[in-house]
């Protein structure tokens, strides 16, 4: 080393009273020059945040578009790193339900036979999509992280309600694009809403006193079952699956179900080996 | 000082018992589970990790009782937890996951969360990774990964389930390092099959078989256990003992002193194999 930074050029890099090419050379030496850098009166404080937002901007990366979109919502970004992380919110999953979606109406503008029973069908198996997105939104099966999840302190019921806020939204959005854009009358667009809306809230409803898989299995089913027997003629599920007295009858079961979710929410079992 | 407590621990699968009545104190300090497959390590850490419940039985970690709701969740927040297999999430870059991980461990203020991630990414040496997608780490650096999301907000209590596996020798020694310093302050329970690893991290060795706990203390008393057992002979011994030939071309016997055999010092792996016998059918290690 020929040189070191004196006093009085010290001083005047602090003051940045330098030409530019002197605070060149200076900064060069500096960060050669361990006995000199030490000299040079450091914020360490300010030093370590500016790092830190480096750091967070290299490391962090851009969100990707499901966390967008939930910020975008005005979700607090915590909350949306806890959703961002549900199985059932991935694209894979989403492009799978998609594609299902959009073959069910290419299927009834076929304008055959088949068309009509895809429309009846597609009314059937709607109100279960959704469920399958709530079973699959917590638990072993569909995350693989779930083991050490369930280890934290945020594991349980009000992340179980979380994620399955966060799916049934997005099934039933894609649903309701289906549904408008098949040929059938325009009640069929929304007659599956609330059987959808009741068979979500009744599994949770239903998962405070049985895990959610299993709520999940037997309200699906059960909707199946009877679903695919009345399915036999048209009419008769149009009347006595969707019509004015039924639809009547499942905003009430909402309401009941919503009721015994609020009190016993804490007993919520999200289907864990505990 | 001790920080949990097992007693009379049983936990059944079917007709299959992983814990059999296990007893177990365990203090600030690295202790290491050992045992053949099945012998209930796995299920004695998961349970410890307050993911799965026993049948009987009362555990008793930091004064907290898991089987009580709020006293479970106090708990977690004093965990770390490694499982055996962690299933990170392939799609997300190691800082976002444990970043998610973070969230999970209420660690709500973004800029804390921040921090943490990057101390936690500096620990396990992944500071220059952090933005690479798990499906991209290698083995050895899932396993890290797997490591640091445990560290994160410094639990008190350490739970790693086989934590050197797929680790190269260097990456052994690193984690080596990494978890003795952690030992110096807080509870490390790990399982391993690795009896060198034992011997090198551990300053308590649990062995557990049928799960009951047939060994307790540390891996020096281990390795004594098979004291004047273990000789060196240039020719095989005779009979059924268990013995291999080692890459000097002369014969390491477990047993009986065959004929021309010069005792050596045994070693945790010798007393290991002597506490638990020849398997049914090989006569190698479980």
């Amino acid at each position: 080393m020929t040189w070191h930074v004196d006093a009085e050029l010290l001083q005047a890099y602090e003051r940045g009273s330098l030409t530019p090419s002197r605070v060149m050379a200076v900064d060069a030496h500096v960060q050669a020059c361990a006995a000199c850098r030490a000299a040079v009166p450091a914020d360490t404080a300010w030093l370590d945040r500016t790092w830190l937002a480096v750091a967070d901007t290299v490391v962090t990366g851009r969100p990707g578009r499901a966390e967008w979109l939930l910020r975008r919502v005005g979700l607090p970004e915590h909350r949306v790193r806890l959703l961002a992380a549900t199985p059932a919110l991935r694209w894979s999953y989403l492009a799978a339900t998609a594609a299902v979606l959009a073959l069910a109406v290419a299927t009834a503008y076929t304008g055959q036979s088949a068309a009509r029973t895809t429309l009846v069908l597609f009314l059937v198996f709607a109100p279960v999509l959704p469920v399958l997105a709530v079973a699959t939104a917590y638990g072993p099966p569909a995350d693989s992280m779930h083991e050490i999840t369930s280890a934290t302190p945020m594991a349980g019921p009000s992340l179980v309600l979380w994620r399955a806020t966060a799916v049934v939204g997005p099934a039933m959005g894609m649903e309701m694009i289906a549904a408008v854009a098949s040929p059938g009358p325009g009640w069929w667009a929304v007659a599956w809403l609330l059987p959808a809306f009741l068979l979500c809230v009744g599994t949770l409803a239903l998962a405070t006193v049985l895990p959610l898989a299993r709520a999940a299995g037997l309200l699906g089913g059960t909707w199946l079952l009877v679903a695919l027997a009345a399915g036999s003629s048209a009419p008769l599920v149009q009347g006595v699956l969707f019509g004015p007295a039924a639809q009547v009858g499942y905003l009430v079961a909402v309401i009941a179900a919503i009721a015994v979710l609020t009190l016993r929410r804490r007993h919520l079992n999200p289907g864990e080996s505990r | 000082m001790t920080t949990v407590r097992v007693g009379e621990l049983r936990k059944r699968f079917g007709a299959t018992v992983a814990l059999d009545g296990l007893d177990l104190e365990i203090g600030v300090g690295v202790t290491g589970l050992l045992g053949p497959n099945g012998a209930g390590k796995t299920t004695l850490l998961r349970c410890l990790a307050t993911v799965l419940a026993p049948d009987h039985g009362r555990i008793e970690a930091y004064g907290l009782d898991p089987a009580d709701s709020r006293q479970r969740t106090a708990l977690r927040r004093r965990l770390g937890y490694l499982p055996q297999s962690p299933g990170l999430y392939p799609n997300f870059s190691a800082a976002a996951l444990l970043g998610y991980v973070a969230v999970l461990k209420e660690i709500v203020d973004p800029r804390q969360r921040r921090t943490e991630v990057h101390r936690a990414l500096e620990e396990v040496g992944l500071s220059d990774r952090a933005n690479v997608k798990v499906r991209k780490l290698s083995g050895g650096m899932r396993q890290r990964l797997g490591v640091a999301q445990a560290l994160l907000g410094h639990p008190d209590l350490i739970i790693l389930d086989e934590p050197t596996v797929g680790l190269d020798p260097e990456q052994r020694m690193f984690f080596r390092t990494l978890i003795s310093r952690l030992g110096e302050t807080r509870t490390v329970l790990l399982s391993t099959h690795q009896t060198e690893d034992a011997g090198a991290l551990c300053e308590r060795v649990v062995v557990l078989r049928e799960g009951r706990a047939v060994f307790d203390g540390a891996p020096r008393a281990l390795a004594q256990l098979a004291e004047g057992q273990v000789w060196r002979s240039a020719g095989p011994p005779e009979g059924r003992t268990m013995y291999w030939r080692t890459a000097e071309g002369d014969y390491r016997t477990l047993g009986p002193q065959p004929p021309d055999g010069v005792a050596v010092p045994p070693s945790i792996e010798d007393g290991y194999l002597k506490l638990l016998g020849p398997a049914p059918a090989a006569g190698t290690i479980r």
